[in-house]
Order: structure tokens, then sequence, then C-alpha cells
């Protein structure tokens, strides 16, 4: 098996667990947790496939680079509203916040 | 056609113009001053009348059609014209027309003394001579169409002129829409025969050969010949002549508008309104000439309705009820006279009635206002007789409607005889002749008991005149307070026109020759001489037919002097010994029973209940529906949207999922 391939399963393992964890986790936190997973997992596949198919080795790791920011923009974003929830319903559960219902 | 603002030109304009100037002026100016506004009315009328005098003086003898026209519409390859249009009939029509208007203005000063709406009904009376001369004078049919409405609206406005009382709106009412029944059959015949011929230009069709020339080229409608197209045409246009000239089965309007101020009655009952009608048939002659059918339907109408409205007369206590029958038979009578083809004695009928019958109505009107009772029964105890002046008027009036020589009904009478004895078929003559007589018994009751007052409860009647004289008086020293001798001048205004129009009835008869030559002289048409050579043919001669006529009319003077003349008489006539003949003539044969039944099972039951349901289930049904279907499928579409953040990502992956493996299959 050709080592491109290995990276590429970890990445869609990654990829799948951040999903099952975005889809199923109660927790808002755990979701965000699991977000972060998901871009690893894109992240690493950039990585992959600039390391064994691209001639040029620059262009994956700028979008790695770029991919980081906005997961940190992202965490912080996201941070602030779960607090705001948690404001509002004095916990960070998902179900809580069910206002918006038809 | 217009050439320059000739001299005649200007006199057109003037009769056309000044009633509606006059109005204009009266309505923004001087509706507050009374004498202001019947300044205005009379000086515009007396114009009209000068500049219509010198029209029909200069257009003597009126051998060729004078037209002064401008392009009113233009649009594509129509071309609706607007303007004067000048020949015998039209310039004699509109001789009558301003005359009777003008003296009736003029007897109005007097008879509405002392009303407070003086002012406004001036200024209808002048809207009203104005649609009436601009019909008169119409080069086309459409703007024929357009003053017929007008006198429609004036008319009604005027009828239900005492609009606080109910009857008389109720009267205008009437009037208004049953007149507008037939005016729907006359538009749309207009319209046919507008899509037909492409206009609608009064000199093609008051003319028999332009007629024959246009025929061939009319543009096939429907699947339907020339022939039919014409046909169907006049006799849609002439139910617009039937709700004008209150002929069967649209006759009932014309007994109501009584309610209107009987000047009103006379205009209405002479020269204009109803007048109308059988001037439209008459100026477009050779159209109906040119269809059969339409002639024949023309003839029964006018013989049913003669018939019909003589028996009402013959029982009414009302003196304006019986002169508005009188009226309504009188034109079935011209009806009857064109649709034996005889044009001259049709406008000559309608001539010589417009004068008489406005002679009566103006005296009824001197009564009215003298007893203040429109019943000639209780006017004749109160003393009518005494009151020699309009007595005297009304006995020619009722000679001349009765068509006793030398009166001027007797001449146009006996020319519609001959006509009628002409057809080959001699009922049309039989019920021409029994007209007569039923025309000269109830017209000479009212004569007789008015001038033979028999005992009965006077006193009662004759103190309740005396009252309402008193208030008359009253009223018109109220108006005439600071004008010493006004009530003289008022009651002379209206004895004056009063003289004039006895002295046009007497004389007008003797111009027989003059009306005819200048009328059917222009024409040539061929009635004449077709009609007088088919009398030849059929027997019944001239002299025949005028001895015929008279002793009708006699038959009918005698039976009512036995009733009601004689020293012993009962004043009670034949009919009340036939109960429920006389109902049935009462209630004008029931036919407003019939109406009110007809509106209230077809229209309010039929259509306005068809309507009101369509209203609520189709119209409000159908907004109902759309916002309850739209409210139900908000609330279903509102499940989707269930306030659980991670079924909703469920669903964006699932479809993120697909789209993917869409775009790697495809």
């Amino acid at each position: 098996m050709n080592s491109l391939y290995v990276y590429l399963f970890v990445a869609l393992f990654l990829f799948c667990v951040g999903l099952w964890g975005v889809l199923h986790r109660r927790s808002l936190i755990a979701m965000l947790i699991s977000v972060e997973l998901m871009l690893n997992a894109a992240s690493i596949n950039f990585l992959a496939f600039n390391r064994f198919l691209s001639p040029d080795p620059a262009v994956g790791q700028i979008a790695v680079l770029f991919i980081m920011g906005t997961a940190a923009a992202e965490a912080a974003i996201g941070l602030s509203i779960i607090l705001a929830l948690f404001r509002r319903y004095q916990s960070v559960e998902i179900g809580k916040a069910r206002e918006l219902k038809g | 056609m217009v050439e320059g603002l000739s001299f005649e030109l200007l006199m057109a304009i003037v009769v056309s113009m000044s009633g509606l100037v006059a109005f204009g002026l009266i309505m923004v100016f001087t509706l507050r001053s009374i004498k202001a506004s019947v300044t205005v009315g009379v000086v515009g009328s007396v114009l009209s009348w000068l500049a219509g005098l010198y029209l029909f003086i200069h257009y003597w003898p009126a051998r060729e059609a004078v037209i002064f026209q401008v392009n009113w519409i233009v649009s594509a390859n129509i071309q609706v014209p607007f303007g004067f249009y000048f020949d015998s009939l039209s310039l004699l029509m509109l001789m009558i027309v301003v005359t009777i208007s003008t003296l009736i203005q003029i007897y109005s000063i007097g008879y509405m003394a002392g009303d407070p709406g003086k002012s406004r009904y001036y200024a209808f009376l002048c809207l009203f001579a104005w649609s009436m001369i601009n019909l008169v004078i119409a080069p086309a049919l459409i703007q024929l169409y357009v003053f017929w409405e007008l006198v429609g609206v004036s008319s009604y406005l005027l009828i239900g002129f005492y609009f606080e009382k109910y009857s008389a709106s109720e009267a205008g009412k009437k009037a208004f829409v049953m007149t507008r029944a037939g005016d729907i059959g006359f538009f749309i015949g207009l319209v046919l025969l507008f899509l037909a011929a492409g206009h609608l230009a009064m000199d093609v069709f008051s003319s028999g050969e332009k007629i024959a020339a246009i025929l061939p080229t009319l543009k096939p409608l429907f699947p339907m010949k020339p022939e039919t197209l014409l046909t169907i045409s006049a006799i849609l246009i002439f139910s617009g002549a039937v709700g004008k000239s209150a002929q069967f089965p649209l006759l009932t309007w014309l007994p109501d508008a009584m309610e209107g101020p009987t000047p009103v009655s006379a205009l209405l009952h002479s020269a204009t309104m109803v007048a109308a009608g059988v001037y439209l048939v008459s100026r477009i002659f050779p159209f109906y000439e040119a269809s059969h059918t339409a002639m024949l339907v023309m003839l029964c109408i006018g013989t049913i309705t003669m018939l019909l409205s003589s028996t009402m007369a013959m029982v009414a206590r009302d003196i304006k009820q019986v002169w508005a029958y009188s009226t309504i038979s009188q034109l079935g009578f011209m009806l009857m006279g064109l649709g034996a083809g005889a044009y001259f004695a049709g406008v000559f009928h309608l001539t010589t009635h417009a004068f008489f019958k406005a002679l009566l109505f103006l005296c009824a009107g001197v009564f009215i206002h003298h007893f203040d009772t429109n019943d000639f029964f209780d006017m004749s105890k109160g003393g009518a007789r005494k009151m020699l002046i309009p007595m005297i008027a009304v006995t020619i009036g009722v000679c001349a409607l009765s068509g006793l020589p030398p009166f001027s009904g007797f001449f146009s009478k006996e020319a519609v005889m001959g006509a009628l004895a002409a057809k080959p078929n001699k009922i049309w003559l039989i019920a021409g002749l029994l007209g007569a007589a039923m025309t000269a018994y109830y017209s000479f009751r009212v004569i007789f008991v008015m001038w033979f007052p028999k005992g009965g409860a006077a006193g009662h009647v004759h103190a309740h005149g005396h009252v309402g004289h008193a208030d008359a008086k009253e009223a018109q020293e109220d108006h005439g307070a600071h004008k010493g001798g006004a009530v003289w001048i008022t009651e002379w205004c209206m004895l004056a026109v009063l003289i004039v129009l006895s002295a046009i009835t007497l004389v007008l008869g003797f111009f027989h020759g003059d009306i005819e030559a200048f009328v059917a002289g222009a024409k040539e048409t061929a009635t004449a001489v077709h009609g007088a050579a088919a009398e030849g043919e059929h027997g019944i001669g001239h002299t025949t037919v005028l001895v015929l006529a008279l002793s009708c009319a006699l038959a009918g003077v005698i039976l009512a002097w036995f009733e009601y003349g004689a020293r012993r008489a009962t004043q009670a006539g034949f009919l009340s010994r036939l109960k429920p003949v006389e109902r049935l003539f009462a209630n004008r044969w029931y036919m407003d029973h019939f109406y009110r039944k007809l509106l209230d099972y077809v229209v309010y039951g039929g259509f306005t209940n068809t309507f009101t349901r369509n209203d609520r289930v189709v119209i409000d049904g159908g907004i109902d529906g759309f916002s309850n279907l739209t409210i139900g499928l908000g609330r279903v579409f509102s499940r989707v949207q269930s306030g659980l953040l991670q079924r909703n990502l469920y669903v964006t992956f699932f479809l993120l999922a697909l789209m993917g493996l869409y775009f790697f299959l495809v």
C-alpha cells in the first residue's frame, strides 16, 4: 500500500470521529472539539497531498496555516457563543437551546 | 365640412349651445338668486328660439341636408363626427323643441312662483332643452345616442325634482331605469350597425338610395345576411325608441313621471323625451323601410300600446294621468303611422301632438295650481268652469286630441288613418278607429266632467281647494312682496302661453299641405306615391276613411256626453258596471305588478341572490381557502424547524454526502 493512503486513511478516521462527535455529543464544548478534529483531518489531507503529489512543497503548508488561523478564530467565536448560552441556560447542553423551534 | 364661420353656422352654434351656457351660468353663478336664474334661462331659450327660427326660415324649403361637422373621434379608419345636420325633418323638430321649451320656460315663471328650488328647476330645464336640441340636429347616430342619454338624465333630474318626496324620487328612478332597459337594445343595435357599416352618418341612414347602396358593402359580422343584420339592428334600435317613447312593454314609467312639476310633464310629453323615440324612428325611417319585419314589429307595438293605454285612460281620475295615458296612446298611433309606411303622417302627428299635448298639460297645470288637487272631479266641484281661458284652452286641446275638425289633431290623425287604410290587412285600420273612439271618449269625459259639475259633497272639496288656493296666493305674495302686482304677472305668464298654444293648435292643421311639402318634398320617398297607389288598390277611399274616423270619434264623444255631460248623467262610466275590467284598467293591466314580480323573482331572487352567493362562496371562499392553505402549509413546514441543532446538522451532512456522491459518480 502506498504511504499516501496511510495518511488519507488516518485523516478519514479523524474526520469521521469529528463528524460523529459533532452529530452526537450533547455538550457544546465537545462539539467544538469535534469540529477541531475535522479541521485537523483536512489539514492532514492537505499536507499529504502536498508531500506526495505536488511539485511545490509550500502550497499545502500555507493552506494548513490558513486552516489553523481559521480554527483559532472559530474557537474564539464558538467559545464566546457557548459562554453566552451558558449565561442564559446555566448549561452547555445543545438540547436546551430550542427557542427557534417552529 | 366646416368652411369658415358663416352666419348660418353661428346661428347653429347659438341654437345648440345656449341651453348649455344657460345651465352652466345658473349652476355656477346664479343659484342663489331666483330672479337672475329665471332671466338667464328665459333669455337663453329665447335666443335659441330666435336662432332656430332663423335657421328654419333660412333653409326653407330644405331640399338638401346642410351639414356642419368636425371630427370628434378619429382612430384608424373610424371617424366619429360631431356637429349639426339640418334637413327638413330636423328643422321642423328643432322648431317644435325650441318653441315649446321657450313657452314652457315662460309658463314656469308663473307656475313655479314661490318655489325655493326655482333656480335649479330652470337650470335643469335648460339642460333638458339643450340635450333635446342637440339630439335633433345630430349628424350621426353616435351623437344622437349621447344626447339621447343626456335627455334621459335631465328627465330623471326633473321628474325627481321634488326629491324630498319619496314617490317623486322613485318615479325619477323608474323613468331612468325603464328607459335604460330599452337603451341597452339601442346601444347594441348601434354597435352592430357600426361594426357592419363602419360609420353611422345620418345622411346615409336617412336616405333610401344610400342604404340600398351600402347594403352589399356591409361587413358580414356573423354568418348572417346583410338583410338579416339590418333587420336585427333595426329592431334593436327600435327598442330604444320603445323605452323612450313609453311603448309597450316599457310604458309604465310615463304615468309615474307625473310626479315632476306639471310644466316638466308638458315638456316631457310634447317636445322632448317621449318625442325622441318617435323622432329617432322617423329620422332613420328609410333604414326601417328597408326591413319589412322591423316595420311590422313597429306597427304591432304601436297598435298594442295605443289600445292598452287608451283603456287605462278611460278609468283614471287624475287629470295628469289621463293626459299621460293619452300621450302614450298618441305615440303608439304615430308609430302605427310610421310602421304603416307613412313617413309624413307620423311626423305630422308628432308635430301637432307636441303642441296640443303641451297645451293640455299646461292647462292641467293651471287647474292644479289653482285647486291644489290632481283629481278632475274635485276640480269640477271646486268650480273649474269659472276659469274661462283655461277651460276654453283645454277644450281646444281635447278637440285636437280627439281628432275633431278643424283642430290640428284632425288633420294628422286623418293622415295616419289614411296610411292604415292603405294596408291590405284591415285589422290595423279597425284598431286605429277603435283607438280614436276611445281617445274621444276618455278625453271628452274629462271635459264634460269639468264643464258640468254634478252635485255631491262639494263643500268639503271646495274648502280644501280654497285653502290650497289661498296657500298658493300667499306663496305668490311672499315671492312678489317687494314687487307689487307680481301675482298678476305670474298668472298672465301662464295664461298667455295657453293662448299662444291654443292659437297654434287651431291653425297648425291648415298648414298641413305646406308642412307636407316641406317634410316629404325633400325626401321624395316612394312611400307617399306608393301609399296613394295602394289606397286605390285596396278599396277604401280617402273620403270613406275620413267619414269612418270622424264617426268613430263622434261616437266616443256622444258616449261620453251621455255618461258624463247630459243632465241626468251619473258620471260613473259604463266601465263601473264591469268591475273586474275597471280594476284591470285602473291597475294598468297589472303591468306594474308584473314588473314588481319580475324584479322580485328574477332580479332580487335570481340575479342578486346568485351574485350574493357567488360573492360569499366563490370570492370570499376562494380567498379564505387560499389563506387557509397558506396557514396550513406553514404549520406543516414549521415542523422542519425543530430547534434541534444536531438534527439540522444531520440533514445538512446527509445532503452534502449525497451531492458528493453525485459529483463523484457523474
